[in-house]
Formats: C-alpha cells, structure tokens, sequence
C-alpha cells in the first residue's frame, strides 16, 4: 500500500519537474521575444543604412540568454504568417540578452536581413511566428491612422501597457530616463535600511527554520529506525544467550580449553618460524649502470 | 664619447624613474606596514597564518611603487596579476573555497541537533545592522550591502557579494573581514561574558547523536535545494558548499573530496589571498571609506556576536531543563569557521573545566555558514 502512494507521489513529483523544465526549456527560445516599438510614419526620425527615413519594427528579447530570431516570420497578415522569412545562419539575427533588434519596412529586402518585404504604413496587425510559421510568438495591433514621428510601443520592456512616444528610441528602452536600479529604488523607499533588514532576515529565518523542520523530521526517523534496528539486534542476542545456556559448563569447559591449548599451539609454533619476507627486484636494463656505460675496447 | 655618457646618464636616469624609490608615496609606506602586520600576526601570533599570510605578502606586492603602463599591477589590463585578480573580480574564487569547505566540514553537530541551526540565523543580524549604519553614514544602498557582509564573518562571502556589488571596495571589505576572523579571539569573549551569567555559562548539554551515512546525503542534497529554491541568488556558493559535502558524504567520490579539499582549496586559498592582498593599492586603497568599513565590519561582528548569545538566551525560555543551550555558543553562528567555535570552547572551559562545548558549538558555526550565503543572495537579489 505504502509503495503504491509512493509510486504516486513520485510521479506527481516527475509531472511537476518535466512541467517546470519544459516550461524553462521553452522559455529559452524565440518565445520569449516581444514587440516592443513601432514607428509607422518615419519623416525626421532614425535614417537605415542606405539614408532612408522607413517605418520600423523593434522587437525584444526578454529572456536571459541571446536568441536567435532567424528562420522566424513577420507579417502584417494573419492569414499569410510567412510573409516575411527572417534569414538563418547570420550572427546578425542574435538579439543580445534582454536586446533589441529593428527592423525597417518596405519592400527592400535587398538591402539586408532588417529590411521586410512589406509596408506598415495601413497595417492593422503586426504579427511574429516561430520558424514552423504556425506557432504565434507576439502580436500588436496597431491603431490607424498613427502620427508622424510618434511612436507607438512598451512603456518599459516588461510591462503590458502600450503608449505613444514623442521621442521614437529604435534599438533601445523606450524609457530610458526612469529605470532605476534595485539599489536606488531601495534607498528611495527604505532610506534607514529598516525594512530590508527585517524582511532579509525572515527569509534567512524561513530558510533555516525550513532547514530546521525538515532535518528535524529526518532525524527522528533514524532515530527511530536505529532504536528499532538496536532492538532487534538485541532480541536476536537473546535469543542466542538462550542457545549459549543450553550448551552444558562441561562443554564450555571443554570449548575453552581447546581453544586455550590451541592458542598455545600456535603461539610457540609461531616464535619458531622465520618469515622471510622476499624482496623483489623490478630489474630493467634501464636502470641498471652496465648498460648506460660505454664499454672499454679490449 | 661625451654623447655615449649622455645616453648611459639618460638611461640610467630614466632605470631610475621606474624604480620603486622614485614613485614612492607615503601611502605605499603605510600599506607595507600593515602587510608586514598582518604577516607578523601570522607568524607570531598564529593569527589565521593561512590567510593572513597570503593577503600580507600580497599587501606587499600590491604597495611596489612601479610606473604605470608596463603591465604590472592588478589593475592594469593584462599584467600578470590582472589576469589572477580575474577570478576575484568574476567571483570565482569564492565558490570554489565554498567547495573545498563543504568537502572538509562535518555537518553531524548540525543533523544531531538541527535547532542549533537557528542560531546561525540570528547571527545574520550583524550582516543587517551594519547594512543600516553604513546608509545612515552616507554610503549606497549597494556598498552599504557589500560593507554589511563582514558581520557574515565569511571572506569568501564578502569577496563575492563585494565583487558584484561594489568591485572597487572589495579590497577592503576583504581586508576588514578577513582581519575581523583573525581578531574573533579578542573580539568575541568580551562579549559573551558580559551578556551571559555564571549559571548560564556552565550549562551542560546532551551529548550530539551519532549521524548515519545516509542522513548526512540527504542533509548535502535537501539543504542544496531548499536554500536554493528561497534565495537562487546564492547558488554559486551554497550550490559549491553542499556539492563540497556530497562528495565527502557519498563515500564513492573519495578522490574528488580529498581533492576539494586539499590541493584545490590550497592553490585557490593562495591565490585569492594575494590577489586581494594585491588589490589594496594605496593610490585605491586609502581613503575614507576604507576607514569607514573597517569601523563598520567591528560594528557588524559585535552585533552578530551580540545576536547570537542573546537568541539563545531567548530559546532557553522555551526550553525546558536538560534542554537548554549555553549562550556561550551563541557567539558561533558567525561563520568563521571554527574559530568561533574554539571561542565558545575557550571561554566555556574558563567556567567549566570539564564542560567541552566544541562539538555543540560547530553546529551553530556550520549553520553560519549556509545563513550568510543565504543573506548575501537575499542582498544580492535586493540590490541587483
């Protein structure tokens, strides 16, 4: 019965590891890449390599690894997902970790791997496939009619929320004036350090008392287990005592005296013997002189 | 031939410019005291020899006034040392100290009597409380928790959470929490006299039980990941520790243990000594912070000190008679492994010639260890 609770709580356990890393393992890949900017009517912002003024797409890596866009999709269509295919075997579609990558509209791709083969200026939807063409990675629709050099995306990377920027960032966060770090953040809202302090130690406090609890348990049950194994080992010495008394004194007596006699034996037979212990030589011609020295001629 | 002299009076002016004589500062003059302090306590007064050594001499190597450019001090991209400080600066040493630790420590105090972990906990407060003055003394959130992990009382530790958080005060913070373990005999017993009483000080306490095999593996696997489940943050050390103590547990990795804990821990003992000795060049090294976080880390270690006898003091309410604990073990759950504990063994035996209260003390010690790895990955994930 108990093995069978445990064959269920084993796998119960397996189900919710293979849960947990596949849900990792996936999270690693072009999943994690999200459309972050868009700026759909480009008259005096960012110019591409080739000095033109294009509608651009930003897309970003929110994992903590780089990622390969190549052999990824982009449309403005649902009903055609592979309408752009982003080329495979170019360390130019790595989007560094927690990067950005752009990419400029119109119909030139020609000029590059960054440069779609449609126009988003009446898009309504734009869309990011995996490289089956099937799976949808990330999507947005886009609101008509968009204004010039005012860009539409992510009030910061993680967030849900969209707005509109009167300053277009291609290539970086979109607002970059208020990330802070974890540090200063802490130094705004706790300036005495209060309530780090006492929130850090509950954690140091649940962590070792977790410890505590846990090495508490596994310790009573081998301490049970050794005090049942001791009385057993103690049951079975009894039962042995009780075969020891069944055995008669002039038995044991004789018993002894064998083995007294035996001993004995043994012994000044022993002072007797020489041991000579052989000693042996690993001989090689390598390590002998003879043959390192050059004879005299006769 | 006048012009031959000019050009051997040229040379050997310009041979002089780059000796050691001619750039000298009074600086230099100051930091190769303190190495030749901290190599005399060694020494003489077997301070911590193993560390204090290394960092001493390295002290030394750091202070050689030479002429910037030619690729010689730890700072300058490429030179030899650089190359060596990379582990420092990376955090690398650190975990493999943490491996050869977990190879060499005996956690069966700790699984005999797992309430003694506690302790180790409330040490932490050192860590925490020196967090607090070091922002009320005006330094950042991020050195203000690189400055708190002295009161950990674990070098490695410090040298890690200082190299991701504030790299440029890691020499001292090194310094002053490496110097602090070596100054445990003079700064602990003061303490634990003064907050403890004659009866508290010579109470005895059950002998520890014998730990099977078995408990000791599962000790190394649970703790890895239940410590490391709550603070991810501080898997590189606390990972590295109870990796250490599998290989001992196991009884089929004897080769790997003794490796751990031998040659590996040596040859990185060695190295992150002098590297971090080295790093405490006087043109970065002296300044007012530094003085500020060498008050700061005595701060810290008196207040985890303090903690600690008066959490065990607090059990002992809820304890019943037999039970208790001595608050001369307290002092332990800083992790200067084992220092504090022959501390608590030292000053127990003064009351109680025959009241040995090492083995006792080791667990809170141990357990020091897995709680200022857990609070330097809390800080980590605070501050980050």
């Amino acid at each position: 019965m108990k093995s069978i609770e445990f064959k269920y709580i084993y796998s119960f356990i397996f189900l919710i590891v293979f849960i947990v890393a596949g849900k990792n393992s996936f999270a690693q890949n072009a999943t994690d890449l999200r459309f972050n900017e868009i700026l759909v009517h480009n008259e005096t912002n960012s110019v591409d390599d080739f000095g033109n003024r294009s509608s651009w797409i930003e897309i970003f890596n929110s994992a903590y690894n780089p990622i390969n866009i190549g052999g990824c999709y982009l449309t403005d269509d649902l009903e055609n997902p592979t309408k752009y295919w982003i080329p495979t075997g170019n360390p130019a579609t790595v989007i560094p970790t927690r990067g950005y990558m752009v990419f400029r509209a119109g119909d030139s791709p020609s000029q590059g791997i960054h440069h779609l083969n449609f126009e988003i200026k009446d898009a309504k939807i734009l869309a990011l496939f995996d490289a089956s063409g099937r799976t949808l990675i990330d999507k947005i629709e886009i609101v008509q009619p968009q204004k010039p050099d005012v860009s539409y995306g992510k009030k910061s990377p993680d967030s849900p929320d969209w707005g509109f920027f009167s300053e277009p960032t291609p290539g970086s966060n979109n607002n970059p004036h208020k990330e802070e770090l974890a540090g200063e953040n802490f130094a705004k809202m706790d300036p005495m350090g209060i309530g780090m302090a006492i929130i850090a130690m509950i954690v140091v406090f649940s962590a070792l008392t977790i410890l505590y609890l846990i090495y508490n348990t596994t310790g009573r049950y081998f301490v049970r287990k050794a005090s049942v194994t001791r009385k057993k080992k103690d049951a079975d010495k009894e039962v042995i005592h009780e075969d020891v008394e069944i055995i008669s004194g002039e038995l044991n007596a004789a018993i002894a005296m064998t083995l007294y006699l035996y001993q004995m034996d043994v012994h000044d037979y022993e002072n007797t013997v020489l041991t000579i212990q052989k000693v042996s030589r690993n001989y090689s011609p390598w390590n002998s002189k003879i043959y390192n020295l050059r004879k005299m001629p006769k | 031939m006048g012009t031959f002299f000019e050009f051997i009076l040229e040379n050997i002016q310009q041979f002089l410019s780059f000796t050691a004589f001619a750039n000298l500062t009074i600086g230099h003059i100051i930091m190769i005291a303190i190495g030749l302090i901290f190599i005399y306590l060694a020494i003489a007064k077997d301070f911590e020899p193993m560390l204090l050594i290394p960092i001493g001499f390295g002290i030394l190597v750091g202070n050689i006034a030479f002429a910037p450019g030619f690729q010689i001090g730890v700072y300058e991209e490429g030179s030899v040392l650089n190359y060596l400080y990379f582990g420092v600066v990376k955090g690398l040493y650190p975990p493999l100290i943490f491996l050869g630790i977990g190879a060499m420590t005996d956690f069966s105090a700790l699984i005999s009597n797992p309430r003694l972990i506690l302790i180790g906990a409330s040490a932490q407060f050192g860590i925490f409380g020196a967090y607090c003055i070091a922002l009320a003394l005006g330094f950042s959130p991020t050195e203000a928790g690189a400055i708190g992990i002295i009161g950990g009382a674990d070098g490695p530790t410090a040298i890690f959470l200082s190299s991701k958080l504030a790299p440029e005060l890691m020499g001292a913070i090194a310094i002053s929490a490496y110097s602090y373990m070596a100054l445990v005999p003079v700064i602990q017993p003061p303490i634990m006299r003064l907050l403890t009483s004659p009866k508290e000080r010579v109470i005895r306490m059950k002998p520890p039980r014998s730990v099977s095999k078995k408990e000791k593996v599962i000790f190394a696997i649970a703790g890895m990941l239940l410590t490391t489940f709550i603070v991810p943050s501080g898997l590189p050390l606390l990972g590295m520790l109870f990796f250490g103590n599998l290989l001992k547990e196991s009884g089929v990795t004897k080769r790997l243990a003794d490796t751990a804990k031998g040659p590996m821990i040596d040859v990185v003992t060695i190295l992150l000594g002098l590297t971090v000795g080295a790093s405490t060049q006087a043109t970065t090294f002296l300044t007012f912070k530094s003085v500020g976080i060498f008050m700061l880390g005595a701060f810290s270690f008196i207040i985890a000190t303090t903690c600690g006898v008066l959490f065990v003091k607090f059990l002992n309410l809820f304890l019943k008679e037999g039970n208790k604990i001595n608050p001369l073990i307290g002092n332990s759950g800083v992790s200067a492994v084992p220092d504090s504990a022959r501390v608590s063994q030292v000053v127990g035996l003064e009351y109680d010639k025959t009241n040995h209260l090492l083995m006792h003390a080791m667990a809170p010690n141990v357990a020091g260890v897995i709680g200022s790895a857990v609070a330097a990955g809390i800080i980590l994930s605070f501050l980050m």
